[in-house]
């Protein structure tokens, strides 16, 4: 497949047929608009590309991602009471549509799709996380949905994906209450399914990645997991 | 047969009839009622428990056979208890069971149709309709359908055996099982927790989100979560401009 070049907010290679997306900004790998714009055309490359077996999307730095940047998502709502119909494909509604479908392509793709976490890992990007086939994190890893206390929801199908993982007991304790928690708790609420040295994330990723991609079936996911639960010898 | 107090904009909704509680009539408070006390208290969460030592026995046969000498009667108050359960799932607002000792027959359809259910480690769990000729009428049936095996299924109602906290709970009936705490006290905790500084739209909303994820298809349940996130946007955007002036 081709890639766009000059990129800002992320990176794509492809090694071994596996394709690796990386947020490139550290510390915080904020998902602006700008990482949205790049992050949709790439999605609209990989629903394009043949010949990939798998995509790993990671981090640079030591932390996945904080999140959605809030402040710019308000002043596109302040911009909006100033636009016409026209430019209507601008407004936050039209924009949030598209940047589900593109974490919707992760679930739907025939390929394994993981990701590899350390860090902090919040709001947008922990839904990011949640559309993977495959999350692995470091023990140092934070994950939260907070967006409940800035009196908003997570708006990119964050709570139908941790509903479908750890069920609507758990999914409004999470959701409701916006803390952080960590790797131990995730793995305990099966929103993350393995917790990896923090050096070796990736590294791990990759060979999961190898391992699994020759004859992968998106339908037997939960028979990957269990292996990987009963701490199948590859996976140490 | 209920009483109704509220704690921080909490609502409990205690089966009021010791000591089974049994529910002598299938809709224990109208809707009307439930649902008035609910919008004009703004109430952020509700839990329903009962009163003393035990949940609900559920139905006793007695009230049951003299709705049936009264005609229609048993159609009708049937009726009007499932729209009250339906009224309870279909609720906007997190709805907790605190369960403790026997939930039996109507009273487990009703813990069925609330969305989380904590219980006592003692609690018992049972739809014994089938051992007097009947089948749970509230929806009990397809309710537990929804969460067990059909194999479970049938043992539970056409068995019509008891189980026990911890068979419930690997059963997926109950969400928690307490050692030595007091099933009231730990919901509240819990609803406190989830729901302190909350704005009432935000609950709201996650509530529908939810329902979305069971009911509607992947693109239309996602499509809902981001039109409210961006209705909740504006909100935000909107107060914090206030804010500034």
């Amino acid at each position: 497949m081709s890639m766009k070049q000059s990129l800002n907010s992320i990176s794509f290679n492809i090694t071994d047929g596996i394709g690796h997306i990386e947020l490139i900004r550290p510390p915080a790998n904020l998902m602006t608009s700008e990482f949205f714009t790049e992050f949709n055309d790439l999605v609209d490359d990989l629903r394009a590309s043949k010949g990939l077996n798998a995509i790993i999307i990671s981090s640079r730095g030591r932390h996945f991602s904080t999140g959605a940047d809030l402040e710019e998502l308000l002043e596109m709502v302040a911009s909006e009471g100033e636009k016409t119909d026209k430019v209507k494909e601008n407004d936050l509604m039209t924009i949030s549509e598209r940047n589900y479908r593109s974490f919707l392509f992760f679930e739907q793709t025939e390929i394994p799709v993981i990701a590899a976490i350390r860090g902090v890992c919040l709001g947008s990007a922990f839904e990011l996380a949640l559309f993977c086939h495959f999350r692995f994190c470091a023990e140092d890893a934070i994950f939260g949905l907070p967006e409940a206390t800035y009196n908003l929801i997570p708006g990119l199908g964050g709570i139908r994906e941790t509903v479908s993982l750890c069920g609507q007991a758990k999914t409004l304790e999470l959701i409701l209450r916006g803390n952080t928690f960590g790797a131990e708790e995730a793995l305990q609420n099966h929103l993350v399914d393995r917790i990896v040295p923090k050096r070796k994330v990736v590294e791990f990723s990759m060979g999961f990645a190898r391992k699994i991609m020759k004859n992968y079936k998106k339908q037997k996911v939960s028979l990957y997991l269990q292996q990987i639960a009963l701490n199948d010898p590859f996976f140490n | 047969m209920t009483n109704k107090k509220i704690i921080d904009e909490i609502g409990i909704l205690t089966l009021e009839n010791p000591p089974q509680n049994y529910l002598t009539r299938p809709d224990f408070i109208p809707v009307a009622e439930l649902a008035e006390w609910i919008d004009h208290n703004h109430l952020k969460a509700l839990v329903i428990t009962g009163s003393g030592r035990h949940f609900s026995g559920g139905a006793n046969l007695d009230s049951i056979f003299a709705l049936v000498e009264n005609g229609k009667e048993i159609e009708n108050q049937i009726e009007k208890g499932k729209d009250l359960l339906d009224y309870i799932q279909d609720l906007d607002i997190p709805v907790v069971a605190a369960i403790s000792g026997v939930c039996f027959g109507g009273g487990l359809e009703v813990a069925l149709a609330c969305h989380i259910r904590i219980c006592s480690d003692t609690s018992l769990f049972a739809f014994p309709e089938t051992n007097y000729n009947l089948v749970p009428g509230l929806g009990g049936i397809y309710r537990l359908d929804e969460r067990v095996s059909l194999k479970d299924s049938l043992k539970m109602i056409l068995g019509g055996d008891m189980i026990n906290a911890e068979e419930a709970l690997s059963l997926k009936i109950v969400d928690t099982v307490l050692q030595n705490e007091d099933p009231l006290e730990y919901t509240l905790n819990f609803l406190r927790k989830i729901t302190e500084g909350r704005q009432l739209k935000v609950i709201n909303f996650v509530m529908q989100a939810l329902k979305n994820a069971r009911r509607l298809p992947v693109e239309e349940s996602m499509r809902e979560e981001t039109r409210m996130f961006c209705d909740l946007a504006r909100i935000e955007w909107t107060r914090r401009k206030k804010e500034n002036y």
